[in-house]
């Protein structure tokens, strides 16, 4: 793994100032919080639509892509095989495949989902490892730092891939909110929207594609592996507080952008931390603290109410017994 | 006075903080075929369940023989709804069917030959002979219900319990597990059955219970099947009211 | 032993070590369970190899195999709570652990010099390092003594429990009315897993490791009638996916484990499209068949029409 030392004199902490001074910490920390944002509030749908897992499967599907991506710039094209954009649709290609490989198993066989799933997720990535190891082996020009999309390396994200993340990350978003209306009716009574005639494979198509993109912009400062837990995690964070699809793709973003933001800044000031990872713990730290102290569902006072609950019941039932 | 079958006492089942049975005192005459009916949601799967012990009791007691479950599990006998099995699961009819001798084997017995003709007979007695080799996702519905309940025979129970048996099935496969009913209680076994087709109740069991969510009526059927009690049990429903309409 | 041959051996005992418990893996639709736990496992055996510094010790084995079970148990436990939708409780806490792991290799505390790719895919060439001698002889590979082990082990527990575990996949309702502890029987069953895939770690890494847990069991439930038949096409599956997975692997020269990974998928979707076709034709030809029968015999079914 690439040291991510981040070049600086070891003091304890870094003032802001410091901090926002810095043009490759700047990059990074704006290039995580819009990555959170948008993940965020499209990981909302993925996770209402019941589907949390399967971003787990584009996540890993997506390496393939990004890789014949690189390979046909560089090959083909003769140009900067990391570029962003190009990246993007490749990773948005395999992944999309991948999703469609599980959910085609799970339908024409005696295959369950889950391992559906399972098998999409290791081929595909399997034979991104093969890529890897090809890109590995030969001498392509400009492939430093290819084996960072596993893992990310935040500290490469540069200004041009950031317009790209902004961009591509505000087409999704304007997806959503102009098909805000169709999205929400598919999501909460499916059968109904066909019946209206919303052209369910239609909408189907174009909220997937959403969730697939806020799932590959993570890619140069996350990586594939990890990206499942900015989709999964910060919706699952959000729906303990609110009860409003609004209410939850907001939440969601701001727990996204909180997360990554902090993560960020928590993984430069550490030193020698990789971010994505640290981002992540980030987010499962703000879930955990939204099942405890959510005030209507949180865990310790639900687990009170009910044995409460359980104790009072039983009482009753006792006592409708010795006067029947 | 006939001897008890099963019975259970203050039985209370609360899902989450829900309650779903209210005390319910329920028990079952030796020889007696029980239907178990009520409306959605009345509890009926709930009770047998937590009868068996498949969802633990709020409070309450089951007996089976006057003896706990743990001590007399081989004369019980279980036909699960068909919904709760994995029908893609790698297994013939005559695989499932073997499944009735599991109980008996103990730790290191396989099932042989006798397990596989005793098997082999009861696929016989449910008509299911030709089927023995077919995959259990290649049947019909009515054929999947006549192949668990070879399976519940094979374990040879005194009790047998039944969750909707009749549930989504072709009329041959219900006139066959019906003739198995009445061959089983000719013998002298305890049958208990949730149902949840009114009309037919009568045409099987011959001691009814009435449930929602406590015991309405609970006893011979013709004592305890009256339009009254179902009006009770079924609060008025569409299904209630069109069945005591036609019965007039 | 030569390289060659214990590279070869190492593939197929560890495609088989897994193979075996993926059958029951895959039909109680534990697959992505699976996934989650070999990525959890990833701190458990980082923080197992910096108290042994031994990857083959059975400490860090059983050890990281209960960071495995945790994910499981915790799993359970938030979908018990009922706040959270679908599969939403089995992808919250994985990435999270395997997180804290990536951070702990990259932080290199105890200098283990395990590198991330090493982590996703495992390096099976490197891991018949060192050998095993006995007397002066070179029997082969120290770790194919581990997989061998995990094989007896995996082999042993079906062995036993094989009507139980039968039972308890296919219709768990009936088996607790039978009295199996089914709850028990669970927990043990997926702590052996989750000490499958740490064992097997080594060789193919957190995510090709799945691959030989699922895909071969997979391939075999398209072509099974029964459980038994099932068992025996996954070990055949298996071993022809290790053994073309090297081969290729060694053509390519690229890594064992990527190229076992995506043969087994390869070999997914031809028995799934072979299987297909197959009941295609046989359909057809019965249709065809009981046309026939009813032109040629159109009174007999009038008259049991009548």
């Amino acid at each position: 793994m690439p040291k991510r030392s981040w070049q600086r004199r070891g003091k304890a902490a870094m003032d802001l100032i410091e901090f926002f001074s810095n043009h490759v910490f700047r990059m990074v920390f704006f290039g995580t919080t819009v990555i959170g944002i948008v993940s965020g509030a499209l990981g909302a749908f993925a996770y209402l639509r019941k589907q949390s897992l399967i971003s787990d499967v584009i996540g890993h599907a997506a390496l393939p892509g990004a890789l014949l991506a690189f390979l046909m710039a560089v090959v083909v094209f003769g140009i900067n095989g990391r570029n962003m954009l190009l990246l993007i649709v490749g990773a948005v290609v395999t992944g999309t495949l991948a999703a469609l490989f599980a959910n085609a198993v799970a339908a024409r066989t005696k295959i369950a989902i889950d391992t559906a799933m399972a098998i999409s997720l290791t081929t595909f990535f399997g034979l991104g490892m093969l890529l890897l190891r090809m890109i590995a082996n030969n001498p392509y020009p400009g492939k430093g730092g290819i084996q960072d999309y596993l893992f990310g390396n935040a500290a490469s994200i540069t200004r041009a891939d950031l317009t790209t993340s902004v961009a591509v990350g505000a087409l999704a978003l304007t997806l959503m909110i102009v098909f805000w209306k169709e999205f929400t009716l598919r999501t909460f009574d499916p059968v109904l929207s066909t019946m209206l005639g919303f052209r369910a494979r239609v909408i189907d198509t174009l909220m997937f594609s959403t969730i697939v993109i806020a799932i590959v912009i993570g890619v140069k400062a996350v990586g594939f592996v990890l990206m499942v837990a900015f989709v999964v995690t910060p919706p699952a964070a959000a729906r303990q507080w609110t009860n409003t699809l609004p209410g939850m793709v907001a939440l969601s973003a701001v727990f996204g952008g909180i997360g990554s933001g902090l993560g960020a800044y928590l993984s430069i000031s550490l030193g020698n931390v990789p971010t994505g990872p640290v981002i992540v713990l980030v987010l499962f730290s703000i879930f955990l603290m939204s099942l405890l102290a959510s005030p209507k569902r949180s865990i310790v006072v639900t687990a009170l109410r009910r044995v409460r609950a359980r104790k009072a019941l039983r009482r009753e039932l006792m006592a409708e017994g010795r006067n029947p | 006075m006939t001897p008890i079958a099963c019975e259970c006492r203050d039985l209370s089942v609360a899902y989450r903080e829900d309650p779903v049975l209210r005390r319910v005192n329920f028990c079952v005459p030796t020889g007696s075929v029980m239907g178990i009916v009520g409306p959605n949601g009345a509890g009926k799967s709930t009770l047998i369940k937590a009868m068996l012990g498949l969802v633990t009791p709020l409070a309450g007691t089951s007996e089976f023989f006057g003896k706990p479950l743990d001590d007399v599990r081989n004369r019980v006998g279980y036909m699960p709804q068909s919904a709760s099995v994995d029908w893609d699961f790698p297994t013939t009819v005559i695989d499932l069917a073997v499944m009735g001798t599991y109980g008996e084997l103990g730790w290191f017995r396989r099932p042989g030959k006798a397990e596989r003709a005793r098997a082999m007979a009861a696929l016989e007695q449910t008509g299911m002979q030709a089927y023995a080799s077919r995959q259990i996702g290649e049947l019909s519905g009515g054929q999947r219900q006549r192949a668990f309940l070879a399976r519940a025979l094979v374990q040879v129970p005194d009790l047998y319990f039944m969750d909707e048996p009749f549930q989504g099935i072709d009329a041959k496969s219900q006139q066959a597990m019906i003739d198995v009913l009445k061959d089983l209680s000719a013998q002298g076994k305890t049958i208990v059955i949730v149902h949840h087709h009114l009309g037919s109740v009568l045409d099987f069991c011959d001691h009814v219970t009435l449930l929602n969510k406590s015991i309405i009526a609970s006893g011979p059927g013709e004592e305890t099947f009256t339009k009254d009690n179902i009006r009770i049990a079924y609060e008025a429903s569409d299904g209630a009211e069109a069945f005591l309409a036609e019965a007039g | 032993m030569s390289y060659v041959i214990g590279v070869i051996l190492l593939a197929v005992i560890t495609s088989l070590a897994c193979a075996l418990p993926g059958v029951f893996v895959v039909l109680r639709k534990n697959s992505m369970i699976v996934d989650g736990i070999s990525h959890a496992v990833l701190p458990g055996i980082i923080v197992g190899f910096a108290l042994t510094q031994d990857l083959n010790s059975p400490i860090l084995i059983l050890g990281a195999a209960l960071a495995g079970l945790l994910v499981v148990l915790g799993n359970e436990w938030l979908s018990d709570t009922g706040l959270l939708a679908g599969d939403a409780p089995q992808g919250l806490i994985f990435p999270a652990l395997f997180a804290a792991g990536i951070i702990l290799v990259s932080m290199d505390l105890q200098h283990a010099h395990i590198d991330t790719n090493a982590v996703l895919v495992g390096d099976l060439n490197l891991a018949v390092f060192p050998a095993l001698i006995v007397n002066g002889v070179n029997i082969g590979p120290e770790y194919l003594y581990v997989m061998l082990a995990v094989l007896a082990v995996n082999a042993a527990f079906i062995a036993v429990f094989y009507t139980r575990l039968k039972l308890t996949t296919f219709d768990r309702q009936f088996a607790n009315v039978l009295g199996m502890r089914t709850r028990l029987l669970n927990t043990a069953f997926m702590f052996l897993v989750s000490m499958t895939v740490v064992a097997a770690f080594k060789a193919v890494g957190a995510i090709l490791v799945i691959s030989l847990l699922v895909v071969p069991a997979a391939t075999a439930q398209l072509i099974s009638k029964r459980l038994s038949v099932m068992m025996a096409l996954t070990a055949v599956f298996a071993v022809a996916g290790a053994l073309a997975g090297f081969w290729i692997a060694y053509v390519l020269n690229t890594g064992t484990s990527a190229a076992m990974a995506v043969f087994y998928g390869a070999m997914f979707v031809t028995v799934a499209l072979t299987a297909k076709i197959a009941t295609h034709i046989r359909r057809n030809r019965r249709s065809s068949k009981s046309t026939a029968a009813a032109i040629s015999a159109p009174n007999v079914g009038a008259v049991a029409g009548e």
